[in-house]
């Protein structure tokens, strides 16, 4: 079972040992622990021969113009972590056959959770073991595409971020793999769940989402509030503050948590305060790039009841404002 | 199955690459030529075990090797920084489907190969550097091991802390080092593998209970008593309980009987006939290595004939089996084929011996030919008698007996030239063969044997016809009668012919004896020149 977080993988080995703890068989791996481990260790001499790999170094970055060896090992023959996934690639054509055929003796069956944090040569890997006698089921939600294991590849920008939907469709249709739409929510409110499907151009044609959630509470759906509400909202409700990234919302002095890092949590409520794109969007229906949209759907689908946004001015909204 | 196998700097070993067959191996050699070391390493690179006892508690200067570690301190006295010598033997093993967690292209070879395979590397701890550095400064012969540490590894690059479960290896040895209940590390580990999981969990589960029970009974009387002395420091009840730990599971508390006397107290030959037994007739899904040192030590002539035949009819594509033996009888009943000749850092196999000679020599297991195979130079002759007066022969010729020039002269005792000669030719031996020409002519005779002499290598000496079918009448062709007859100490009325005829070896005996030389017959002398100098 593979999956891209820490915090992923945790939650995956808790609720396995909660659901079959008496399945030993099952491994729980992070994604680059995978291509660690059965990709580059074992099989890096067939692309420098006599070589080690003797580390991960998940936060360096090759130079520029590095080549050879340089290109994916550091000085301490750590492997860079943005070049794992081209390194892990090249080795599979370069073993002939040997690194494939070991994954299928030892693996009946590998499960990719949170598929959509995939990037660049991944989409390589996932090709590989949909060619092999492996069964390989993915889940993921490519609305939630904030991640990327590398961000500075130009190899598959095309299906980078929420586009790979395209990379799956493109698939489907050669029928190498069969997408199911899962369009349930367990968690979001129906009118958090309608709201999140308005943040995406309909272009992407994704799916209606069909909430489950049937609780209410008085103060459900998204709400707009006023700066000068804010505290006393947030008194009323306690609701957890998400924003963009350490550089949003100073205008408030309030107990964040940025977007990216809110991915997998659930909240009763949140509180958003909107990037200048979240302003326009929903002030002018301004649909958002791939990327910020896909941040924004993380934050609002954190909320299982409501979702307030600070915003003075509703425009052409038609989202209720709270007043206290 | 094992591949090939790679050590550097382990004991004997420098640079030793070794293919053994597949399935059966018949370690060979003289002395110290490095068969236990083999069988050690292996053993080692299976189980991180030496004896028994774990590698890194028992690590040792004595493990490496001696010209490594000369070379190092010599380099190191010239100013040089060379660095320390480090152990490693690596196991290839045969692509198989269940090895397939240990393969990767993490080994020694060139060009990249990928397969499975463990590598146990014993090197200088850089933890330890400033500690080395140390003794840099005062080195002796015995490394530092205090600062070596062990690293075990499959070709994929991963760890091994313990034996890897597809790999079961038994080791059956002379100097088995036995615990305190007398079943070895070994045993142990070839019963709990011999039984099925669900056998081991009821046995488990019924020894627990067991020893409950008796906490209960037998124990309780008894506590009761005890319970009533102040003995412990703050008056706390004492009582006596059965050990529930680890330490006191049934596998040391059940062992095998053999005919109701314990597996400990049986024969040593029957501990090994019963090991051999359990490690080799193991469920498939395993690849087991089985290892037999010396098989004929503790063994009676009858026992051993059993316990090979057992071997051989256990034998299958589930195991590698390796046997170190001294013995002929072993050798030649396993089959001549399964050969592996060790010498030192050299290592030799018979490629493709004819089927019809391994078991030409199987029927007759009494035969020596391991003196054959040990030898640097062979002369082989026909009986005992050509044995006797060739050695006088060479002496005379050379100064020395043949045994100390590295020369074995083997009497063939009716057994065939040709089939010899091949077991020599395929292990590239220098012989000289003499034989009878029993009437025909020399080159009628090597007509059917060519294939096996090379020039300057492996030669055949026969004498002329008209001087004679076979020795004795040689040397009375070659010597005047009278000069016989007193070295043979003749009585005047015995005729020359017929006695030297009738009585070969006491003849053979006389001359070798007598005080006065013979003169050789022409075939032996050229022979005896060919063999040495």
């Amino acid at each position: 079972m593979l999956t891209y977080t820490q915090t992923n993988q945790a939650e995956l080995r808790n609720r396995l040992a909660q659901h079959a703890g008496d399945h030993l068989g099952v491994e729980v791996l992070g994604w680059f622990t995978f291509l660690l481990r059965h990709f580059a260790r074992p099989f890096i001499p067939f692309k420098f021969p006599a070589e080690r790999v003797h580390g991960f170094n998940f936060d360096g970055r090759p130079h520029r113009m590095a080549k050879g060896k340089r290109r994916f090992l550091d000085s301490k023959g750590a492997v860079y972590g943005c070049e794992l996934g081209r390194l892990s690639h090249e080795l599979v054509t370069e073993s002939a056959g040997k690194l494939v055929r070991r994954l299928e003796c030892i693996y009946d069956e590998i499960l990719v959770d949170e598929v959509q944090d995939l990037s660049a040569h991944d989409w390589e890997i996932v090709d590989v073991l949909l060619a092999s006698s492996i069964e390989v089921r993915m889940v993921g939600d490519i609305r939630q595409s904030v991640l990327a294991t590398n961000p500075r590849s130009n190899k598959n920008k095309r299906y980078a971020y929420a586009e790979a939907i395209n990379w799956f469709r493109e698939r489907e249709a050669r029928g190498i793999l069969e997408i199911i739409e899962s369009i349930i929510t367990w968690r979001c409110h129906h009118s958090v769940a309608s709201f999140s499907d308005t943040i995406f151009d309909p272009s992407w044609s994704f799916p209606v989402t069909e909430s489950k959630n049937h609780k209410a509470t008085g103060h459900d759906g998204v709400f707009l509030i006023e700066s000068k509400h804010v505290d006393e909202y947030i008194a009323e409700f306690d609701p957890q503050c998400l924003r963009s990234t350490a550089n949003s919302g100073k205008t408030f002095n309030l107990d964040y948590i940025n977007f990216r890092l809110a991915k997998g949590t659930t909240h009763e409520r949140v509180l958003i305060v909107p990037t200048g794109g979240i302003v326009k969007f929903i002030q002018k229906g301004t649909h958002l790039p791939p990327t910020p949209a896909a941040s924004f759907y993380v934050a609002v689908t954190r909320a299982a009841q409501s979702v307030a946004i600070v915003l003075d001015k509703a425009g052409d909204s038609t989202l209720p404002f709270w007043r206290p | 199955m094992i591949n090939k196998i790679k050590i550097c700097g382990y004991r004997i070993y420098d640079q030793f690459i070794l293919e053994p067959n597949q399935k059966l191996n018949l370690i060979v050699g003289a002395n110290e030529a490095g068969k236990s070391t083999l069988i050690e390493a292996i053993a080692l690179a299976l189980t991180g075990r030496v004896n028994g006892r774990f590698a890194s508690e028992d690590l040792n200067p004595y493990w490496f090797n001696r010209s490594q570690v000369e070379h190092f301190l010599t380099k190191l006295q010239g100013g040089d920084h060379p660095p320390l010598p480090e152990i490693r033997i690596e196991l290839f093993f045969e692509d198989r489907e269940e090895l397939q967690q240990l393969c990767g292209a993490i080994n020694t070879d060139v060009p990249t190969t990928a397969c499975p395979g463990i590598t146990m590397r014993v090197y200088p701890d850089p933890d330890y550097a400033s500690e080395i550095d140390e003794w840099k400064k005062n080195p002796s012969h015995l490394l530092p091991v205090e600062y070596y540490a062990l690293d075990w590894r499959s070709f994929a690059d991963e760890k091994i802390a313990r034996r890897p479960r597809q790999l079961t290896t038994v080791v059956i040895d002379s100097r088995t080092v036995r615990s305190l209940s007398g079943v070895d590390y070994h045993l142990r580990q070839i019963l709990g593998d011999h039984l099925e999981p669900a056998e081991r969990a009821e046995i488990s589960l019924a020894f627990r209970h067991m020893k409950a029970s008796m906490s209960e009974t037998e124990l309780g009387d008894v506590n009761k008593r005890i319970g009533e002395l102040h003995a412990s420091l703050h008056d706390q009840p004492i009582a006596l309980a059965m050990d529930q730990g680890a330490r006191s599971s049934w596998e040391s508390s059940v062992i095998p009987h053999v005919d109701n006397v314990p597996f400990s107290m049986s024969g040593q030959g029957q501990q090994a006939a019963i090991k051999i037994s359990l490690a080799m007739s193991r469920h498939a899904g395993t690849t087991n290595f089985v290892m037999v040192e010396e098989p004929e030590n503790h063994l009676t002539h009858t026992s051993l004939t059993t316990l090979l035949s057992r071997i051989r009819s256990l034998a299958s594509d589930e195991q590698q089996l390796f046997v170190t033996t001294h013995s002929s009888f072993v050798l030649n009943r396993l089959g001549l084929n399964a050969l592996l000749l060790i010498k030192g850092n050299l290592q030799s196999r018979i490629p493709d011996l004819d089927p019809t000679t391994v078991s030409y020599f199987q029927k007759l297991p009494g035969y020596d030919t391991l003196r054959m195979i040990l030898a640097n130079k062979v002369v082989l002759v026909e009986g005992p008698s050509d044995e006797i007066i060739f050695e006088r022969v060479f002496s005379n010729l050379h100064g020395k007996q043949p045994m100390e020039c590295g020369i074995d002269v083997l009497s063939m005792r009716g057994l065939s030239l040709r089939r010899c000669l091949e077991l020599c030719a395929s292990l590239d031996v220098t012989v000289a063969a003499l034989r009878d020409n029993d009437g025909s002519s020399p080159e009628e005779l090597r007509e059917p044997i060519q294939s096996w002499l090379k020039e300057g290598r492996r030669e055949l000496f026969i004498g002329e016809v008209e001087h004679g079918e076979t020795l004795e009448p040689q040397l009375i062709y070659h010597n005047d009668e009278t000069s016989l007859r007193y070295i043979l100490d003749l009585r005047t009325d015995a005729d020359l012919a017929t006695w030297m005829k009738r009585e070969k070896t006491e003849g053979a005996i006389r001359i070798a004896t007598s005080a006065k030389d013979i003169h050789p017959p022409a075939y032996m002398l050229d022979a005896a020149r060919f063999i040495y100098g």
